[in-house]
């Protein structure tokens, strides 16, 4: 391990799934997520206002072992869109499924991973109280809970600090800790909002490794992020959102051959602003 | 720019100098006088009589074993009985044996086995003497009557004179408890004389610690003294407004005891004409004086 | 039933590393020494004051810790965003509820223990006894009330706005009715209709918390209360918590989470 968050070998992290040989090849052609006529209207806060509507008809297909990239500006729906899959916000019209099961359902989320944008943990635990914690409500035996944490920590290299409360750690470590929260389950989909948010150059790197990692593990990863540069390099697939809709799909290479343009300006025409920043009059 | 840490000494010293040059001067500035008062006086002003009659029937719900009336019960108004128990006062309303009444609903009916819903008294055993639902009581080695559990009460007296001093049934109940119960003449008559202190020859402080000397230490010459003390005083005080009779009788009818028991048949004689006065039966009190004739 | 266990052992954890717990602790046991140590006609065997300012302290110490403990979980979770990467695990919000429930509770009843303990020790200190069962009864109906109000709490946490109106408003509640609870039916009689219907519903609706409020019977040394008794109080107990708690489920489906 050459720096603070270096890439785990392969003796110091041992994934349930044998990597992938071919990093390029789809695990299954099993659905992960499936998104059917999903709409979200919010109700009027105060008297005078309409309600909001922050997502229209979104039909979405997320394959197993994909590695998906969900794009748009700030209001867009992309949180909505993933509150709405972690059973935090109930869809007025339409549903989604995970791996076949109903969002609503607790069980949809016993193989499922999630990292919010803003990583707040219990700041009276310690990080390892904090992974047994939630090992436990994954119903995980204590042994291979320990056996578990006892790796994590030590990919997401965190085993110096942790026996500290969380209230010591820095955001980085944070960030961290909430990475190996999300993986303690040894998920199959990963639900990651905004993973690099707030995090410096070299955090940036190691999340972008491992989320290859996880792909090249078979693993199905869905993510927002505002980091285009990020997604162009690790997403096999991306929809482009905006206003509730979705604008455009596809994969990567496909929409670059097709744009002719690099992923950061295909998605400011598809949301209607040119290289400058400045609206189009037509909307793309 | 000068240092804020030397300034701020300087001025605190500067300050400091002062008050010590100030201050003595300022203590005999007739505005200034301290007041001949306790902490809780000047704290609490007159609000103290409130507390201290709080505390007063604090003390007489611990003479109930905690069972007592709240303000919502349709009780009769009540006499403190661990003061008409120790004679302190006379009775002067009907006794409220049970003013709970019957249950009006179930609430009401199951409560009851959550807090105290027995009359008793803590001179007669307080709560121990109580049997409850399961039938089994709890029996004692030594005679309930003579419990000293009565010792509870005398922390809410004491507070009560402390809050207020001119409150005369606080010694005179608090000292009784400590002499009979307790067995504690030497605490009763400094309670007592606390009492005076705050109540310059008040008859019914002089009348209790009369008791004290004729009861337990029986040093009657001093019992006389006080008693004749008190009777001069009863004269003095309440000449003047409606008497309290009952004080009196109480005051005759022990000189009477004391000086028949002294020998002095004529003294006593007459201080039992003095009680027949005032006694609400007479010819008891009469047939007492006969009986002394006659000897 | 594991995963309820979990998210109740953060709970307990988190009371026992803040300072609250500790502060009060202290502070009544130093104010019971304090007056402990006050002499009173010189005589050492006075108690029954002793002890009812020991249980006043104990009382108001314990509702203290129950209600801010219980007014601050949910609204801390959301505020510190910890309730997401909770409610993204395989847990239901009915679940996260009774954790929380069953955490305050198992507290509020280990705070208990150390509370009476020390009251044990201070009375027995001058009693020269120690009426266990009275002390097992006290404690269990005080720990039941606490429950009441921890599920109260927890329910009012969904309905209001801030914890600090849920806080303040959980504690007007319960301390009205410990003192007036047993009399409203006799007020009731004073009015005509239909303020008497109206005082009639609300003496039938509330839980009766004064119930479980036996300070008096062990100031004055009563006999035990019949079990059939306490354990009838404990069931009336459960219910009210019980229905608070279904309540709270109810509002917590409903209430979005961010």
């Amino acid at each position: 391990m050459n720096s603070a968050f270096g890439v785990a070998n392969e003796e110091t992290f041992s994934p349930s799934v044998a990597p992938a040989q071919n990093s390029s090849r789809r695990a299954s052609s099993a659905v992960a997520i499936a998104f059917e006529n999903l709409g979200v209207v919010y109700p009027a806060r105060l008297r005078g206002e309409s309600p909001k509507l922050a997502l229209k008809n979104l039909n979405l297909r997320i394959e197993q072992g994909e590695v998906f990239g969900f794009l748009g500006p700030n209001g867009a729906g992309k949180t909505t869109t993933m509150n709405v899959l972690l059973g935090f916000v109930k869809p007025s019209s339409g549903g989604a499924r995970i791996y076949g099961l109903d969002v609503t359902d607790t069980a949809s989320r016993q193989k499922l991973g999630y990292l919010p944008e803003l990583t707040y943990y219990y700041k009276f635990l310690t990080g390892r109280e904090l992974l047994r914690f939630y090992a436990k409500l994954f119903d995980l035996p204590q042994s291979e809970a320990e056996r578990r944490i006892r790796d994590l920590l030590k990919l997401v290299e965190i085993e110096h600090a942790a026996d500290k409360p969380i209230r010591s750690y820095s955001k980085g470590m944070q960030q961290r800790i909430g990475l190996a929260q999300a993986l303690i389950n040894d998920p199959r989909l990963l639900v990651l909002d905004e993973p690099t948010s707030g995090l410096d150059p070299i955090g940036r790197m190691k999340v972008r490794s491992i989320i290859q990692r996880l792909k090249d593990e078979g693993k199905t990863v869905f993510f927002s992020s505002h980091e285009l540069g990020e997604v162009e390099t690790v997403c096999d697939r991306v929809a482009i959102l905006n206003q509730g809709e979705v604008k455009e799909m596809g994969s990567v290479e496909d929409l670059i051959r097709s744009y002719n343009l690099n992923l950061e300006q295909i998605f400011l025409k598809v949301i209607g602003f040119d290289e400058n920043g400045n609206a189009l009059n037509v909307a793309a | 720019m000068r240092s804020p840490l030397l300034i701020t000494l300087l001025l605190v010293s500067a300050c400091f100098s002062l008050a010590v040059v100030i201050e003595p001067r300022l203590a005999y500035a007739k505005v200034y006088q301290r007041h001949d008062k306790s902490a809780i006086e000047v704290i609490l002003g007159e609000a103290r009589r409130l507390f201290a009659t709080h505390f007063y029937t604090k003390a007489d719900v611990y003479f109930h074993s905690g069972f007592y009336p709240s303000i919502f019960d349709e009780a009769t108004e009540r006499d403190a009985h661990m003061a008409t128990d120790a004679g302190a006062v006379q009775e002067k309303h009907e006794h409220d044996a049970n003013f709970l009444g019957q249950p009006l609903d179930w609430i009401d009916r199951f409560s009851r086995a959550f807090f105290p819903s027995s009359h008793t008294h803590l001179d007669a055993g307080g709560a121990r003497a109580v049997e409850k639902h399961d039938g089994h009581g709890r029996e004692e080695d030594h005679d309930l009557g003579e419990s000293g559990d009565v010792r509870e009460i005398l922390p809410w007296l004491k507070i009560t004179a402390d809050l207020d001093p001119n409150r005369i049934e606080t010694y005179t109940v608090g000292a009784y408890w400590l002499r009979t119960r307790m067995n504690k003449p030497k605490e009763a008559e400094e309670f007592l004389r606390q009492g005076l202190k705050a109540n310059p020859g008040n008859y019914a402080i002089l009348f209790e610690l009369g008791r004290i000397y004729f009861e337990s230490y029986k040093d009657l010459p001093r019992a006389r003294n006080v008693w004749e003390a008190a009777l001069q005083r009863w004269n003095q005080q309440e000449a003047s407004k409606k008497p309290d009779t009952f004080l009196r009788l109480q005051i005759t009818s022990n000189l009477a005891l004391l000086e028949e028991q002294t020998g002095n048949k004529q003294k006593a004689i007459n201080y039992l004409e003095m009680a027949k006065n005032v006694s609400p039966h007479p010819e008891a009190v009469q047939k007492r004086i006969d009986e002394l004739n006659t000897r | 039933m594991k995963k309820v266990l979990a998210i109740a052992g953060i709970v307990v954890k988190e009371l026992y590393r803040r300072k609250d717990f500790y502060v009060l602790f202290i502070i009544t046991v130093l104010l019971s020494l304090v007056m402990a140590s006050v002499n009173f006609f010189n005589d050492d065997k006075i108690v029954r004051y002793l002890k009812e300012l020991c249980l006043l302290l104990i009382w108001i110490a314990s509702l203290v810790i129950a209600i801010t403990t219980a007014a601050r979980q949910i609204p801390a979770e959301r505020e510190q965003r910890t309730l997401l990467p909770l409610l993204a695990k395989p847990v239901s919000r009915s679940q996260v509820l009774l954790g929380k429930f069953a955490g305050c509770w198992l507290a509020c009843g280990g705070t208990l223990v150390c509370f009476y303990l020390f009251f044990g020790l201070l009375a027995m200190s001058r009693e020269h006894s120690w009426p266990l069962l009275n002390y097992v009864q006290a404690m269990t109906l005080h720990w039941m009330l606490l429950g009441i109000v921890i599920a109260f709490v927890l329910f009012g946490s969904l309905v209001f706005a801030a914890p600090s109106s849920n806080t303040t408003i959980s504690f007007v509640l319960v301390l009205s009715i410990l003192v007036l609870g047993r009399h409203l039916n006799k007020v009731a009689l004073q009015f005509s209709e239909p303020g008497r219907t109206i005082t009639y519903t609300i003496y039938y609706l509330i839980p009766h918390l004064e119930l479980f409020d036996v300070r008096d019977l062990i100031i004055h040394n009563w006999p035990l209360i019949p079990w059939q008794y306490w354990a009838a109080a404990l069931a009336y107990g459960g219910f009210f918590s019980a229905l608070f708690i279904w309540l709270g489920c109810w509002a917590f489906q409903r209430k979005p989470v961010n």
